[in-house]
């Protein structure tokens, strides 16, 4: 069988095994405790949906871990699956070459450089976008004072972008933007209308720092997500070298589970030894602690909020318990000096709060 | 040329993704059938002797009429919950050092809640590790008791053993870190381990937190392996889907995995600052409230355990203990294991217990 028959009838397997796959989820499914969802017709994306909404029915009533654990399962599952579709991308586009006289290891280092261009890529096409972006929402805090909230909910959205930003996926850096603008729209758009609000010079110097820290923190993300582009990129190459000295030892890979684990195996060993240079580690640090510097300003505007709302602060409940702690130490060394006086270690065993 | 070393046969893969697929699907409906009681962990009987704030003081019950005189306090770590030395009967350090006739007690340290953010590490050490060894010797009328510290639980014990010599008989440590500049430990490095480089700025993380959140913790050290961890584990869990038993052993370990506890602010404070960044603990720097820590006052006897293959405490962390420690009578034992290894091995379970009681027992 020629280089292009053996792709074909892989990607033909691929699928009746994928068809298979969905009709079992949904024949589970339709025996679940639980209430269920209509049929989809069947694609993988949605089999990923069918498998989600699947495991809610069947673990409803189970308890937590089992809940994630079987989360995990699925996803590991899916790892898997998503894998062999980029193996299987990737022999697509290598049978032709090697069928036409190539050798495969000059053909596969050529697609590593590919993929690695095109990994590379988001990350460093957002830090563009959103330096412009940047210029122009800070143009419009200066004019309006709003709460800060769903910029916090478009920090909370944006890692998974980034993560499927990491793994190549060239929607994701503009999912990303699109998340800023909505949340521009729904804040520097509007004017927020309280009566115990408006113009407070306190409030504005809040803002902008907060905002100065979120964007620092965004600058941060966006290294952190480039050392992490490049890995994988590094990784993939690896794979690639894996792949020769295995074929020079004259070993085989008959299993997709052999393969999976060679591709685990490599890409935690690039990690691993990125994780270890003095790059990643300044690079970490400083994601870490720009967004230790933002929570902490994010907590200043809303307690900014809460202060006007006549609602208790965290700053405000952290003093509380301080003095708290300090009392109750304050009462156990009080009780072990009067109790002292009936001698020894038997003070410490009144000594309970 | 070098042939292409892929062999994967169509109808081959077509068999190997069905049949994951069959086993996963069955093995969702397993999962969704156990309850909690089924995996439970804590195997061993314990009645609760002392309570201070959010920590408890348990002693297990004894399987000997008569059990050795001097007995064990357990120290366990902060980051983790303490019910890993008794996970299940046929894995539980706890159980077997009670079948060799020991008297075993145990600090958990409970789940620091918001109130307890001010905790500090003299609250930890001379307050409630303090008070409980004071407990445990009155109940026995002795004036020093045994103490085996884990993890981080035995940098505890060791800065205790430090302070209090005097109420130390024999001090156990297991796989605790002493020399926190290594190189080989990933988490060492990350929390800045090389001279002049401090990574994550700590006190910007504390004073953002509060208490350090559980899922960060854990979050940190899955990313320490995180393809092993978060992908190759649960593809391998596949083959034991159909097999209850090793189903079960799988969630019990996995429930401790995550049941992380949140740190308290300024413990945690210290404990990176002062251990993990600056490493005052083998230059005799450490203070802990106003008692300085010099670990040449270890006088007592000390039997250093350590895994080979550990990642979160590699093994240069803990044999450095031996260069510092003011004893003569210092043991080092190995087992090539990880660092949960240690506690949920089978063969390390069978030769580690009895090596600690014998030791024990000879310094009684």
């Amino acid at each position: 069988m020629s280089w292009n028959e053996q792709a074909d009838t892989l990607v033909k397997a691929f699928t009746e095994a994928q068809t298979k796959m969905w009709e079992s989820w949904c024949d589970l499914i339709r025996t679940a405790p639980a209430p269920t969802m209509p049929s989809y017709s069947g694609v993988v994306d949605q089999w990923r949906e069918i498998a989600s909404q699947g495991l809610k029915a069947w673990t409803g009533e189970s308890e937590q871990v089992v809940k994630d654990l079987a989360k995990q399962l699925v996803s590991a599952q899916d790892v898997g699956m998503r894998f062999f579709e980029l193996s299987l991308s990737t022999w697509k586009a290598m049978a032709p070459k090697i069928e036409s006289g190539q050798d495969w290891v000059t053909v596969l280092d050529s697609y590593s450089a590919q993929f690695r261009q095109q990994f590379l890529q988001a990350p460093h096409g957002g830090v563009a976008a959103v330096e412009g972006a940047a210029e122009l929402w800070r143009l419009y805090l200066e004019q309006w004072q709003k709460l800060g909230q769903p910029w916090v909910e478009s920090l909370r959205r944006a890692p998974r972008h980034f993560g499927q930003a990491a793994m190549g996926d060239g929607s994701a850096p503009i999912e990303l933007m699109n998340l800023y603008w909505d949340a521009y729209e729904r804040t520097f758009g509007r004017l927020l209308e309280s009566p115990s609000l408006g113009y407070s010079r306190e409030l504005n110097e809040r803002l902008l720092k907060g905002f100065n820290a979120w964007l620092e923190f965004r600058r941060a993300s966006y290294e952190y997500q480039v050392v992490l582009a490049e890995t994988w990129a590094k990784a993939f190459e690896q794979l690639n070298h894996k792949l020769v000295s295995v074929a020079q030892a004259g070993e085989k890979v008959e299993s997709l589970r052999q393969l999976l684990f060679l591709w685990i195996d490599v890409i935690e060993e690039a990690f691993l030894g990125v994780f270890r240079s003095e790059e990643y580690i300044r690079v970490q640090g400083r994601l870490v602690d720009t967004a230790m510097a933002y929570r902490i300003h994010e907590r200043e505007i809303v307690e900014g909020f809460l202060k006007a709302s006549h609602v208790p602060s965290r700053s405000e409940l952290d003093e509380a318990y301080r003095r708290i702690y300090e009392l109750g130490k304050e009462v156990k060394e009080l009780k072990k000096a009067l109790h002292g006086v009936t001698g020894g270690r038997s003070a410490r065993r009144k000594v309970q709060s | 040329m070098i042939p292409f070393p892929l062999l994967l046969k169509p109808e081959e893969v077509f068999r190997q993704l069905t049949e994951l697929n069959r086993k996963v699907v069955q093995g969702i409906e397993s999962l969704s059938r156990i309850r909690h009681d089924e995996f439970r962990s804590g195997a061993t009987a314990k009645e609760e002797i002392y309570r201070e704030d959010n920590i408890v003081l348990y002693r297990y019950t004894p399987m000997v009429e008569r059990p050795f005189h001097v007995p064990i306090l357990i120290v366990y770590a902060l980051v983790n919950r303490p019910y890993m030395v008794d996970l299940q009967e046929d894995r539980s350090l706890v159980r077997n050092l009670l079948k060799l006739g020991m008297d075993v007690y145990l600090i958990d340290w409970g789940y620091p809640t918001r109130g307890d953010r001010w905790l500090t590490l003299d609250d930890h050490i001379n307050g409630y590790l303090n008070n409980c060894v004071d407990v445990v010797s009155e109940r026995h009328a002795l004036d020093q008791i045994n103490l085996l510290g884990i993890c981080q639980g035995g940098t505890f014990s060791l800065c205790y053993s430090a302070i209090y010599p005097e109420k130390v008989k024999n001090l156990v440590t297991m796989v605790a870190p002493v020399d926190f500049h290594v190189e080989e430990g990933l988490l060492n490095c990350w929390t800045g381990c090389a001279p002049g480089q401090k990574n994550i700025d700590i006190d910007l993380l504390v004073d953002a937190f509060g208490n350090i959140p559980g899922e960060f913790m854990n979050f940190g050290f899955l990313v320490l392996k995180p393809f092993q961890l978060s992908i190759r584990k649960y593809i391998e869990l596949i083959d034991i889907l159909d097999n209850k038993e090793k189903l079960l052993n799988f969630l019990r370990m996995e429930e401790w995995i995550f049941d992380s506890p949140d740190q308290a602010g300024e413990t945690f404070r210290q404990f990176i600052k002062d251990f993990y960044q600056d490493n005052k603990l083998i230059k005799g720097q450490v203070k802990i409230g106003t008692k300085q820590v010099d670990l040449r006052k270890v006088s007592m006897p000390v039997l250093n355990v350590y895994a080979e293959q550990d990642h979160l405490v590699p093994p240069a962390s803990s044999i450095a203990l031996e260069r510092h420690v003011g004893t003569a009578d210092y043991t080092a034992r190995s087992f090539p294991v990880g660092h949960i290894g240690m506690y949920v091995s089978g063969k390390v379970q069978q030769d580690l217990p009895p090596f600690i009681a014998t030791w024990l027992k000879a310094r009684g």
